[in-house]
């Protein structure tokens, strides 16, 4: 105890050890994850096209690629992970709404050997996403977040004989907002891109030369 | 005993000059609109409605929903009103034949969407008897002046002044469905100048040109639609 010229007696609390250890690792955390890459899961829901469908049975497989597709978005100043923007979810959600619409029965399949055992099955189709890019406000100094896809779309008979092979893109953009997060920025641009490819392969796939050349001698042609 | 006025020569200039010469300022906004007409036009809003839709086909910029919505409330408000139907619902409602990339650019493109029968029914469950495309933006120009704030113990503040024009440009093309035709368009160009001086605090007087736009296009609109 230390008297002061005041008078007045003073004591320093104590911290105990254990307290001491208990704020030390919640500011760890604090740092570790103010470090760490933000991860976007895209979500969104989609409006089913407003076409005739065309008589065919369809089969469609995913594979782990696309059903888990995920793209890393690299800090251009230290080079590590910034964003994690993952978008397999979606696009299943997009595929698995606008394939119903397109065509009159969608068998998902498993596998793409089990479709040579399905006889009903008039054709296979394998979607794939070969390139994904994102641009972000800060990096392309535009009010814009924009997101551009580039697919790979396999179309092929049950028996695993080629139709078609050709590739459709898809870009969205979303203006930026004031007190918006890059989330729902990137999160809008994603949703655009996604009704793009709806839009383009819903209109577009008859029009696919070997596809159209296909129909016909199917007997099938959509109006 | 200190006897109370309610005139105090003290604070007289600031009064009577610095605030109304600020709201002065606050309120220099210039609204242009200019109206063509192609033919004539009506509407009967018992069973009749119109879209309002914003182009969202260029690369520098796209016409912002949040300016769409406006219009669309300015519209279907106040006397003579008209029935408009959401954006986003008939967009969700006639997928994929308004998205950016396969949206009518020209009425001779809505001759090929009615003669599809999905598209042609949709249509008439919504009673849409007129399209109307909006096209522009608000953009920012003549930024200067600077504003600093600073904390410290004894207390905080910001010193400084702020200045900058905002210019709204945009045009409304109006399409009659049933004739497949433009019938006319308007154009609105609003332009206002806005401060942010800070003493102490900053005290915005902001000068709302994009609302004085969506108001006078809105209004506008109403009267064209209903051959007013």
């Amino acid at each position: 105890m230390i008297q002061l010229i005041t008078g007045k007696v003073s004591q320093v609390p104590k911290i105990g050890k254990l307290t001491a250890i208990k704020y030390s690792l919640a500011s760890i955390i604090v740092l570790l994850t103010a470090c760490s890459a933000t991860t976007i899961n895209i979500e969104g829901s989609f409006p089913a096209p407003l076409v005739q469908k065309l008589p065919l049975t369809v089969g469609v497989y995913y594979d782990e690629a696309f059903i888990n597709h995920s793209f890393i978005e690299i800090n251009d100043n230290t080079g590590d992970d910034q964003y994690i923007i993952n978008s397999g979810a979606s696009q299943l959600e997009l595929f698995n709404t606008m394939l119903p619409a397109v065509f009159e029965q969608v068998v998902q399949l498993d596998s793409l050997e089990s479709a040579s055992s399905m006889s009903d099955i008039d054709a296979v189709f394998v979607p794939a996403i070969e390139e994904f890019q994102v641009g972000l406000p800060q990096k392309t100094r535009l009010n814009v977040y924009e997101i551009w896809v580039k697919y790979n779309m396999r179309l092929a008979q049950s028996n695993g004989d080629y139709i078609a092979d050709w590739v459709m893109t898809a870009y969205g953009k979303s203006p930026e907002e004031t007190f918006q997060s890059v989330d729902a920025g990137v999160n809008d641009a994603a949703n655009v891109a996604l009704r793009d490819l709806a839009a383009s392969f819903t209109l577009g796939f008859s029009n696919i030369p070997e596809i159209n050349e296909w129909l016909r001698s199917q007997n099938v042609m959509q109006e | 005993m200190r006897q109370l006025t309610l005139f105090n020569p003290s604070t007289f200039p600031v009064t009577a000059f610095v605030l109304p010469f600020l709201l002065f300022l606050c309120s220099c906004t210039t609204t242009e609109i200019d109206e063509f007409r192609q033919s004539s036009t009506s509407i009967n809003n018992a069973d009749e409605t119109i879209v309002i839709l914003g182009r969202r086909q260029n690369n520098n910029y796209e016409t912002e929903q949040s300016f769409v919505g406006c219009v669309a409330d300015v519209v279907s408000r106040g006397d003579n009103s008209i029935t408009v139907v959401d954006e986003q619902e008939f967009l969700d409602a006639m997928f994929p034949f308004f998205e950016p990339r396969t949206a009518p650019m020209r009425t001779g493109h809505l001759e090929q969407l009615m003669s599809m029968d999905v598209a042609a029914e949709r249509l008439d469950e919504f009673g849409i008897e007129y399209i109307v495309w909006l096209d522009g933006i608000t953009e920012r120009s003549e930024q200067s002046g600077s504003i600093s704030c600073t904390i410290g113990p004894g207390g905080g503040g910001c010193f400084g002044f702020g200045t900058w024009q905002d210019d709204s440009n945009f045009e409304a093309e109006i399409w009659h469905l049933d004739s497949q035709s433009s019938v006319g368009s308007i154009s609105t160009d609003a332009n206002g100048q806005s401060y942010m001086p800070a003493v102490v605090i900053p005290i915005p007087l902001i000068a709302r040109v994009e609302a004085n736009a969506c108001n006078g296009l809105g209004n506008q609109l109403k009267q064209f639609i209903n051959g007013t």
